[in-house]
């Protein structure tokens, strides 16, 4: 790896990490829970994105880009495999992250419904006044 | 034959069954219809769960793949001695739960999304406990934790139903996406996330078709269990992630709080076995990582263990004080399933064997107990007039002897009495740590049992010795008496046949938390289907 590209990676790494941080501080303090929600996706998006890196493919060569982990051949010959298989990404974190996706939308929206509920029954959002309310 | 079909069959035809509810709600509009729907679906997962447990106690370890895509590249579910009994005790239960809410449930508009909700649950646990593949274990989570949610927050214009909904949603989506940050690590560490492959590379050490490992497996490894682990405490309730079990599960529906209070937690606990005993077993490359783990587990097992039966003591709501003895009885079934400390006991000894057995026993004693008891709360509230409070209850069971009884039967299993199952259970995890040299923790067991004392004697007293108030109570029809008698007299049954129950657990045990079981798991798993 150059030094770009280390420093790139060293990057990507510390700004995984601030997310996951600034992410969960949201869910655990902040007292509105359409906050709390979108701390929530936050979240859960680092943690796709962390999925997404596990599948990171550096450029084999300078001048040929990794590939869809498509073959475009109909009969591939031997080295046809062997350049797919040193240049194709890996493509199951992308199944995987797809599939946390819409996990994930399923339990926002679901979420969200109940902030909807909470709003209608309490008139706020705040969770500390919830508490409250309940005594 | 490789493959076994009824593996593979249950989950998602069960999904049709669960999620086609709806639809029909449009077109069906008689309220016994949907009792009836419901009943049959789950039966038909006891019959075929019961299938699935009778095929592998016969002939070993049966996998399925889903779409003929062979284990490590396809998703496959896989069932071995453990799972299969875990998910048969799921599937009775679930029925016997489905039965008493026909009594429950008596509105038309609420029963087909109520009934949606329930098969969704008892879907998402059986295919957690089914489940050859880690990251199809999140996603049966999630199918499980969404109904879950749902249905805790069932009566929506209740402002603490929606409440504690709220709460156990968000920070339970927190502990799924942890687990996935966890699968993550697998992944890019193994290559793979079936179970079988993992165990495969992680035991074996055989390069697979998915390739070998990369990196720092140890550091990777200790990541991973770390965030597995806390997603599978927090699923099961465990010290410090129960504080949203207390608000939850008295919140729901009753037939639901026994569902999710003598069932749902189990999925946690079978996942830690799994993840502790088959993939990240004693005989894998990283079993050094385990002692760390497993003692982190004793020393929160026990402290949930106290926690709860301490909380007990100060309930004054029926239902929540059941909550708490469900962290309680939960952290005495990690105690036991965090035998596998090497200074505790070494595979194969009768320590190691008594107290992973010991502890499948009282997960079973718990299920049936505490699904019994809060059935019975579910009628003794109805009899009080909509009361959950412990003062106001003022002993109406005593005017059915027959729910009187059951009350009897379930805190006697629970608390540990001679003639039950939960003696016995609390024994064999008693005997195990006296067997592996740390008597300390047998005397701590001991003492959780003497505290929730308290609390089983409160509600023993306010449901049944106090002198009632009326002479009036509401009568209650046959249908949720019967369900509550056949739990007690399952209740009774683990107790009186405990000799030869404990023999069999022994047998299990030693079939799948050892050498041969792993080699087993990895067999008919992996190998079959690769290594010809």
């Amino acid at each position: 790896m150059s030094e770009v590209d280390t420093f790139m990676f060293n990057v990507f790494i510390f700004s995984m990490i601030l997310n996951t941080a600034i992410s969960l501080y949201g869910i655990f303090a902040r007292p509105t829970l359409i906050k709390k929600i979108i701390a929530l996706t936050i979240f859960s998006d680092t943690a796709n994105v962390l999925a997404i890196a596990v599948g990171y493919r550096a450029w084999p060569t300078v001048e040929r880009s990794p590939i869809p982990p498509v073959l475009t051949t109909s009969e591939p010959t031997a080295s046809d495999l062997t350049s797919f298989l040193q240049t194709a990404v890996d493509p199951l974190p992308q199944a995987l992250v797809l599939t946390a996706i819409v996990i994930g939308l399923a339990v926002t929206l679901f979420l969200v419904f109940l902030t909807l509920q909470v709003y209608r029954l309490y008139r706020t959002t705040d969770v500390r006044k919830i508490s409250r309310l309940r005594g | 034959m490789v493959y076994l079909l009824s593996v593979g069959l249950l989950v998602p035809s069960l999904i049709g069954l669960a999620f086609v509810l709806p639809l029909i709600g449009i077109f069906v509009r008689n309220v016994k219809f949907f009792h009836a729907y419901a009943s049959l679906a789950s039966l038909y997962a006891l019959a075929t769960a019961a299938y699935n447990f009778h095929i592998v106690l016969s002939e070993g370890v049966k996998a399925y793949p889903f779409g003929g895509w062979w284990p490590p590249i396809g998703i496959s579910y896989e069932i071995d001695e453990v799972n299969a009994l875990i998910a048969l005790l799921t599937t009775s239960v679930m029925f016997l739960i489905t039965l008493y809410s026909a009594w429950y449930i008596k509105d038309l508009k609420s029963a087909p999304y109520y009934y949606t909700l329930l098969l969704g649950l008892e879907v998402g646990m059986l295919g957690c406990i089914y489940t050859g593949d880690a990251f199809n274990l999140f996603v049966m989570l999630e199918v499980m934790s969404i109904s879950a949610y749902a249905l805790v927050g069932f009566h929506r214009s209740k402002p603490e139903a929606v409440e504690a909904a709220i709460k156990y949603g968000l920070f339970g989506a927190v502990a799924t996406t942890l687990y996935f940050i966890g699968l993550v690590f697998v992944y890019g560490s193994f290559g793979t996330l079936n179970m079988a492959d993992l165990v495969n590379k992680v035991t074996f050490g055989i390069s697979s078709a998915s390739g070998t490992y990369y990196g720092q497996i140890h550091a990777a490894t200790a990541v991973a269990l770390a965030l597995s682990l806390w997603a599978f405490t927090f699923k099961s309730a465990v010290f410090p992630n129960h504080f949203w079990l207390p608000d939850a599960h008295p919140e729901a529906p009753t037939p639901v709080s026994a569902a999710l209070s003598g069932l749902v937690v189990n999925v946690g606990v079978y996942a830690i076995f799994r993840f502790l005993y088959t993939i990240f077993s004693p005989y894998s490359i990283v079993s050094e990582l385990r002692d760390v783990m497993l003692l982190a587990l004793l020393i929160l097992g026990l402290a949930s263990g106290f926690v709860g039966a301490f909380m007990m003591a100060v309930q004054d709501d029926i239902k929540r004080l059941l909550a708490y003895s469900t962290v309680s009885h939960i952290g005495l079934v990690l105690v036991g399933l965090s035998i596998g400390i090497s200074i505790a006991a070494h595979p194969n000894t009768p320590a190691y064997v008594n107290g992973l057995s010991g502890a499948l026993y009282h997960l079973i004693n718990h299920s049936l107990g505490k699904s019994l008891l809060f059935l019975a709360s579910g009628v003794v509230i109805f009899m009080a007039g909509n009361t959950r409070r412990l003062d106001e209850i003022g002993g109406v069971a005593r005017r059915n002897p027959l729910l009187g009884f059951t009350i009897i039967v379930g805190v006697l299993q629970l608390l540990g009495v001679p003639p039950f199952g939960g003696f016995f259970s609390k024994y064999l995890l008693y005997s195990s740590y006296v067997e592996a040299g740390m008597p300390y923790v047998s005397v701590m067991i001991n003492a959780i049992s003497a505290i929730s004392i308290l609390g089983y004697v409160r509600l023993l007293y306010a449901a049944l010795f106090k002198t009632p108030r009326t002479r009036e109570v509401p009568k209650v029809n046959l249908t949720p008496l019967t369900v509550l008698l056949a739990l007690a007299i399952l209740c009774i049954a683990t107790g009186v046949l405990s000799g030869s129950i404990t023999e069999w657990l022994r047998w299990i045990v030693g079939r799948t938390a050892s050498e041969q079981g792993i080699f087993n798991y990895w067999f008919y798993g992996y190998y079959l289907f690769w290594g010809r």
